[in-house]
Parts: C-alpha cells; sequence; structure tokens
C-alpha cells in the first residue's frame, strides 16, 4: 500500500471537486435525480479515466493503491455535491474484500475491472434491518457447480447498475463473501421509491443464484468491510453538511430583514456557533478514524463508531438547523437545502444505525473496563 | 343545554348531509357553495357570533358539540369561526357596513389567502413594499407576494401594503381585503418540500380594490394586522397541519398508535422518547385549554402566545420519534405510515417557519410577554424609502 502526503491526497481531492463541480453540479444531480438509473455512466468513465475509480486497488491490477484515508477525504468532496454513484460499495468495499481473498487468479480481472472503470461492484450486506451487523438474510449452500445463494438482502445501492454484487451470507453458521454476476441475475429488480430521491435502493432476492464464494473472507474482513463503509460514509455526510454550513453562513451575511443583515441577530450567531462545533467535531473525528484504520491503531474500531454515529447524527442537525435559518425559501424543492436534509436522513440508517453504532461504541468503550 | 343542542344538530345533519358519499342531501356531487350556505344560515358555520352576523350567540364550549357533530359525520363548514381567519378578521375589526357587504360572501367561499410575505418582508412583515395607490375611491395595486398558502382557490386574501412611502415603516402600512379574481392577479405555484404546493407567488400588477375594503385604518394597517396575525399564530398552536396530529376525543394518541403497531413500545429506549413527546403535546393542550379559561374572564393571556411555539417542538419531535419507530423501512415512502412521517417532518417547518418564525415567536414572547428590552431595530424609525435591503 501506497504513503499519500497530505498535498498528494489534497490534489487528487481538488481534482475530484473538479470534475464533479463541472458535471455532477446541483443543476446535473437534478437532472440524474429524474433518470431511471440515478447514475451518470459518462463521469464514472473520467473517474475511471483519473484513476479515482481504483483508488483503492493495488498497482499490480492497475489501481492507485491508497487507502481508507484518502478514501475518506474525497468521500467529503462527494459529499458535497451530495454526489451518490456507487463509489463506497465499487471503490471501497469491493476493492478491499477482494484483495483479502486468497484466490488472487479469480479476483485479479475484477479488480483490474473496477480500476477502469468496466466493472461496478454493489454490495449485500443485510436484510430487513438494514444492519450489516445482523446475521445475513442470504443463505450459501455448495452445489456440484460451486454455490448458489438464496434469500433476500435489502438496502442495497445501485444494485441495478452493478455488474457484480458481493453478497454477504450465512455459510454452515459463518459469515462468508460471495460474488454474484449480475448479467446472470435473472429476477429483474426494481428501485424502490426512496424519500431522498438522490440515491438509488433496492432489494434483490436470490433464489438458486450461481455465486462464487472469496476464499479465505470471512469474519474478520467482514466486520473491516463495515468499517470502511461507516467511515467512507462519515467522510460523506462531513462533506455534505460542511457544504449546507457554507451556504447558510453565506445567507446569514446576505440576507436583509429589519435593515440588518439577519447574521447580526444574536438568536441565530448561536445557532451558527453550536453548529460549527458540529461541522467540525464532525471532520476531526472522521479523519482520525480514517487515519487510525490505516494504520492499523488499536482504537480504530471504537473511532469508526464514533465516526459514525457523529457524523451521521450532526449531518441530520446542521441540515435540520439549516432549513430553519433560511425560513421560507429552504422550504421549497428549488432550493438545495431539502436535497442535503433528506440525504442525511438515509444516512441516519445505511449499513448500521446511528443509534446501534452508539452502542457499539459503548460496547468498545466498556472493553477497557 | 347541550344535550338539546346535540340532538338539534344532529337531527339537522341527518336530514340535509349524506355522510355515506359526503354530500349534500338530494344532491349529485358536492358543491361547496351551496353547501356551506346552508350551514351559514343554519348558524353553525359560527356558532360563537351573534346572530346579527349569522352565529348563534353560543359559547365556545356549545360550539365544540356542534363541531363534533360536524366532525363525526365528515360534514364540512364547521368552525369558520376559528379557521377562517378572513372572516374572523373582518368580524372583529370590520365596519358594520362592510361587515354587512362581505362576510356572508367570505363565510359561504373558500378561506382568504394572506397576502403578507414578500421576497424582502419575511420576519420584518413591516417592511412590505407592495404599493397602494389612491384613484378615486379605489386603490390601485402593484407588487409581489410570495409563500402565499391557498391563493389558487381564493376568492379574497388579507393584503398589505405600503401606502406612504416617506413615513417609518409601521406607520405606512395600509390593510385590505382584496379580490383575488381579477385581471393583474397572477399566482404561480411553488413546490414544496413536502411534496404540495399549497403555497404560491403571487404577482399583482395594477389590481383594483375599493377603499371601502381598508379593515382598519388608512396608513394605520401594521395596528389591524396584529389582529389577523395573532389569531393565525393562535391555530397554530393547535397545530392543525401534521398528518399526524393528536387524539381525537377518547382516543390514543397517534404516535402512541404508531408505536404500538410497530413493536416500538418493547424498546426501554423509544420509551421514553415516545412518553416526552406525548407529554409535551398535552402539557400544550393543557396550557391552551388554561388560556382560553383566561381569555374568557380577562380577554386576554398571555399563555395564548406560547402555544405555536411549543407546537414546533412537538412536530419535529414526532416526525423523529415515528422515523425512529419504523425504523430503516422510513427511507422507502413505500407504506401509508413512512410517508406520514416523512411528510410530517417536512412539514413541522410550517409551524417553524410560517406565520412567524420561531425565532421571531421567542422574541415576542420575551419582548410582549416578559417585558424585557426590545431588540433594536435600526429600520424602525427612519422613513420607509431610506430602509437598506440586502
Ligand atoms: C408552509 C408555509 C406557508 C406560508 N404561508 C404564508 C401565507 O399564506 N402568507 C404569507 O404571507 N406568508 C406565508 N408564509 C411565509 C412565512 O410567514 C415566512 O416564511 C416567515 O415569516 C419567515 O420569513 P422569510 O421566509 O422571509 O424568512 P426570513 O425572515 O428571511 O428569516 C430567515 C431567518 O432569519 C431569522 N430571523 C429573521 N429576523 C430575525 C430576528 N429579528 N431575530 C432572530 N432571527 C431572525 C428567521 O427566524 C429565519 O431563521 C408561509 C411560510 C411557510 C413555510
Amino acid at each position: 500500500m501506497l504513503e499519500f502526503s497530505g498535498e498528494e491526497r489534497q490534489a487528487i481531492c481538488d481534482t475530484f471537486d473538479r470534475v464533479l463541480s463541472d458535471n455532477a453540479n446541483e443543476e446535473a444531480l437534478r437532472k440524474l435525480i429524474e433518470t431511471e438509473s440515478g447514475f451518470d455512466n459518462s463521469l464514472w468513465q473520467k473517474m475511471a479515466e483519473l484513476g479515482l475509480t481504483g483508488l483503492m486497488v493495488d498497482p499490480d491490477y492497475d489501481g492507485i493503491g491508497a487507502n481508507i484515508q484518502e478514501a475518506e477525504a474525497l468521500m467529503e468532496v462527494a459529499g458535497k455535491y451530495l454526489y451518490s454513484g456507487p463509489f463506497i460499495s465499487s471503490c471501497v468495499v469491493a476493492p478491499v474484500l477482494l484483495q483479502a481473498s486468497s484466490n488472487l487468479s479469480m479476483v485479479g480481472p475484477h479488480l483490474k475491472n473496477i480500476a477502469s472503470g468496466n466493472s461496478i461492484f454493489a454490495i449485500a450486506g443485510c436484510g430487513q434491518s438494514g444492519d450489516w451487523t445482523e446475521p445475513p438474510t442470504v443463505n450459501a449452500i455448495q452445489n456440484a457447480d460451486g454455490w448458489e445463494l438464496s434469500g433476500s438482502a435489502h438496502f442495497i445501492t445501485h444494485a441495478l447498475t452493478a455488474s457484480h454484487c458481493l453478497v454477504i451470507a450465512n455459510e454452515g453458521g459463518e459469515r462468508a463473501v460471495f460474488l454474484v454476476d449480475m448479467h446472470d441475475y435473472s429476477v429483474p429488480a426494481k428501485y424502490q421509491s426512496t424519500d431522498d430521491k438522490t440515491l438509488r435502493l433496492s432489494n434483490i432476492t436470490f433464489n438458486g443464484t450461481q455465486a462464487l464464494r472469496l476464499e479465505d473472507v470471512g469474519e474478520q474482513q467482514i466486520a473491516g468491510a463495515l468499517h470502511l463503509a461507516l467511515i467512507a460514509l462519515a467522510g460523506e455526510q462531513v462533506g455534505g453538511m460542511r457544504a449546507m454550513f457554507e451556504i447558510t453562513i453565506q445567507y446569514l451575511n446576505t440576507r436583509f430583514q429589519f435593515g440588518e443583515p439577519i447574521g447580526r441577530f444574536q438568536a441565530l450567531k448561536h445557532m451558527a456557533a453550536d453548529l460549527l462545533v458540529d461541522v467540525e467535531s464532525a471532520s476531526t473525528v472522521a479523519r482520525i478514524a480514517a487515519q487510525a484504520m490505516a494504520s492499523g491503531s488499536g482504537d480504530s474500531v471504537l473511532l469508526t463508531y464514533l465516526a459514525a454515529f457523529t457524523c451521521a447524527d450532526n449531518f441530520r442537525k446542521v441540515t435540520a438547523d439549516a432549513i430553519q435559518l433560511h425560513g421560507g425559501i429552504a422550504y421549497t424543492m428549488e432550493h438545495p437545502a431539502h436535497l442535503y436534509w433528506r440525504r442525511a436522513q438515509t444516512g441516519q440508517w445505511l449499513y448500521a444505525s446511528s443509534d446501534k453504532c452508539r452502542d457499539l461504541y459503548l460496547l468498545e468503550m466498556e472493553a477497557k473496563l | 343545554m347541550s344535550e338539546d343542542l346535540k340532538s338539534k344538530v344532529e337531527g339537522w345533519l341527518d336530514a340535509h348531509w349524506d355522510s355515506i358519499n359526503n354530500r349534500q342531501v338530494g344532491t349529485a356531487i358536492y358543491d361547496a357553495k351551496t353547501w356551506l350556505a346552508k350551514v351559514v344560515d343554519a348558524g353553525y358555520a359560527t356558532p360563537t357570533w351573534p346572530v346579527k352576523w349569522h352565529g348563534l350567540g353560543l359559547s365556545s364550549k356549545e360550539a365544540r358539540v356542534i363541531e363534533n357533530a360536524f366532525q363525526t359525520r365528515g360534514a364540512k363548514g364547521w368552525g369558520r369561526d376559528r379557521y377562517h381567519l378572513g372572516a374572523i378578521t373582518i368580524f372583529k375589526l370590520g365596519s358594520d357596513a362592510l361587515k354587512t357587504e362581505l362576510l356572508y360572501e367570505l363565510l359561504t367561499g373558500p378561506i382568504c389567502c394572506l397576502l403578507y410575505s414578500e421576497p424582502g418582508a419575511g420576519s420584518d412583515l413591516a417592511g412590505v413594499r407592495t404599493r397602494a395607490v389612491k384613484d378615486g375611491d379605489e386603490f390601485v395595486v402593484t407588487g409581489q407576494k410570495v409563500w402565499t398558502s391557498n391563493a389558487v382557490e381564493a376568492e379574497y386574501g388579507m393584503l398589505l401594503t405600503r401606502t406612504d412611502m416617506d413615513a417609518a415603516k409601521h406607520q405606512g402600512i395600509t390593510f385590505f381585503i382584496f379580490p383575488m379574481k381579477q385581471a393583474g392577479v397572477e399566482v404561480r405555484p411553488i413546490n414544496q418540500i413536502t411534496g404540495e404546493s399549497e403555497f404560491n407567488e403571487v404577482f399583482i400588477t395594477e389590481a383594483r380594490v375599493s377603499e371601502r375594503f381598508i379593515i382598519g385604518e388608512y396608513n394605520q394597517g401594521w395596528k389591524s394586522f396584529q389582529t389577523a396575525i395573532a389569531s393565525e399564530r393562535l391555530i397554530m398552536g393547535q397545530g392543525i397541519t401534521a398528518r399526524l396530529g393528536g387524539a381525537a376525543a377518547g382516543k390514543a394518541p397517534a404516535l402512541l398508535q404508531l408505536a404500538h403497531k410497530h413493536g416500538a413500545l418493547q424498546d426501554p429506549v423509544l420509551r421514553q422518547d415516545i412518553a416526552q413527546a406525548l407529554a409535551y403535546r398535552q402539557l400544550n393542550a393543557l396550557n391552551m385549554l388554561r388560556a382560553k379559561e383566561e381569555m374568557m374572564k380577562n380577554g386576554a393571556s398571555s399563555l395564548s402566545s406560547l402555544g405555536k411555539l411549543a407546537m414546533s417542538r412537538i412536530q419535529h419531535g414526532e416526525a423523529r420519534i415515528s422515523a425512529k419507530i419504523l425504523g430503516p423501512q422510513v427511507l422507502f415512502n413505500e407504506t401509508e405510515d413512512a410517508l406520514n412521517a416523512n411528510f410530517d417532518g417536512a412539514k413541522a417547518y410550517m409551524n417553524s417557519i410560517g406565520g412567524g418564525t420561531d425565532q421571531i415567536q421567542r422574541n415576542i414572547i420575551a419582548e410582549r410577554v416578559l417585558g424585557l428590552p426590545k431588540s433594536m431595530d435600526v429600520s424602525r424609525d427612519i422613513p420607509f424609502k431610506d430602509i437598506k435591503s440586502g
């Protein structure tokens, strides 16, 4: 794995920011929301050309070989634009799970395809609970040709855009990871009617679906996959809340009532100051958690859960107050505030709920007793 | 007495309202105007008002008997003395001549819209720039209003206008009851975060209104406006906007029913949240009852201005707890419960922003109820035309 300096990381982020500001700005996002897939493949291919899709793929397979710190930083940029492509599943979680497999000849081509933008991976990690820490709801059985999967998985992002899906399934009482080629998957999946229109979610029912097993990928790697997803999501939430916060502060400076900018009113100053504490705490912990995971520090898991619920809850708080601070203008669909606010609602539940992460955080703390 | 009243109203409704088809007995479709006229003629639309003004001179407790009879049958037209802001304002402030001219028409028509807010005048409503210029015995009105709820249906609006640019901002305002259905009034719906489009932009270009339709005095509109806005805030303090509202008489509150249905009452943490939410709602209801008693006794109650602010916490809180009760399924607008929870989460902002934001409500409570020193308004005492805007 490569080491990146702070400047190098910043340079990647600046590049990503430029690409998104050209191709995934608010106008583009609103157009994308109206499409069936909610996915902009030409933007994805641009990201692939820049090496971003191979961010966490090993250089042996044409990737950049970066770690979760770079992923977290890039997700902050993604969050700023509410970018909703399959970056977490395909570029953060999938490469790490695939690279953990001992069968390199099987996973190698997939890693190359992720890096080149030819393949897109979804992750099926949970059932109706929406919680990756709960026992899998999909079962794997070995047959003459390999493995078959049965059962339903839920809360899958970008299932219809994905060429492949990694499924966390129960195999003889243990968790294991299986690879499904979505071209072979015959049951038509549909995107569900989400309240947050910026993100596509669906469930998939496997019914004797043919799958390959990722050799030697077990409990530890699956727990690690959740932690990766949570940190990446935390980064996205930091980006989202900072963007909404900055829009709001600007508004406090430019909106006049009673002959003055409304930022002069103490009630609003106090709200803004409180929100800054929330934004900065979230930024700090998302980055520290990423750093701890990258360096394999002993507190990594505890910090991951802390980042997860802090960023999820603060995103919610910042966007909710941002609407209030704007007044009537933010009660409209035309204003972006509700887009951020709704994404924040989604983030309360993805991978593991913020309440669950709070509980897991305390469990980690209790282990110190 | 109230038993007599109850059977009288019920008898009347049974004779005239077809509660299976939701229309007047003997008609093929529901026609609002004729039905409302019938209700108004019977005195049931505004029972607390005197007989002279289409009422029955009843107490609000007796009026509740009538409302209940209407509500249980799904009959429309009740409570117009509580919810029809235009009619209420004309009833309170209009001259007898204006009442004679307009009250019946207002009561038998759709509710009036509120043409207050403008792009530059929201919290600072006294900053309205829509001009009304005298022309004979009429005024010619030009300007833009925004966030105007129900402007599409409304036949009348209560309109705040600027009639003196040289006076200080509170002094040069005139308040009208304004006919909406005329050339020069263009209504453009706005999409709201709830998915509704109940509020609108209203562009007014050289539209006309008779000087008889001034509410209160010329250039003294700010004073009469206070009466109208107080009625509005009183209504909002009862929290009628959310889908998941309070409880119908004798029924468990909606939040509790939702929690029960989804097994959330087994969760000790949610139990705490739910109990607190129910408590906030009940405490507000009790406060409002006390306010009503004080009003009956003394003609005023400082408690009444607390209701709208309390309702913001109640509605935002209940929506969040509903989402927790539903769990991640709330992300999908695929069940009635999720739709309601998501709708209410957005709609709560109608209470905390509309009709004066929570921040403004707190200022009002601090300054007018508690008598704390007033905050500075640098634009208060200078000629309106010299005020800075952003
Ligand atoms: C659902 C809905 C329906 C509505 N219906 C109508 C209607 O029918 N008719 C109508 O005329 N209007 C209507 N409104 C408009 C509503 O009254 C205004 O939105 C509200 O008064 C706030 O004004 P504004 O939107 O311009 O926000 P602003 O006044 O610009 O407020 C922006 C922020 O500044 C804060 N602020 C402003 N001044 C102060 C101060 N002095 N101290 C502390 N904080 C301050 C506010 O609290 C808010 O957080 C409706 C609004 C909503 C949301």
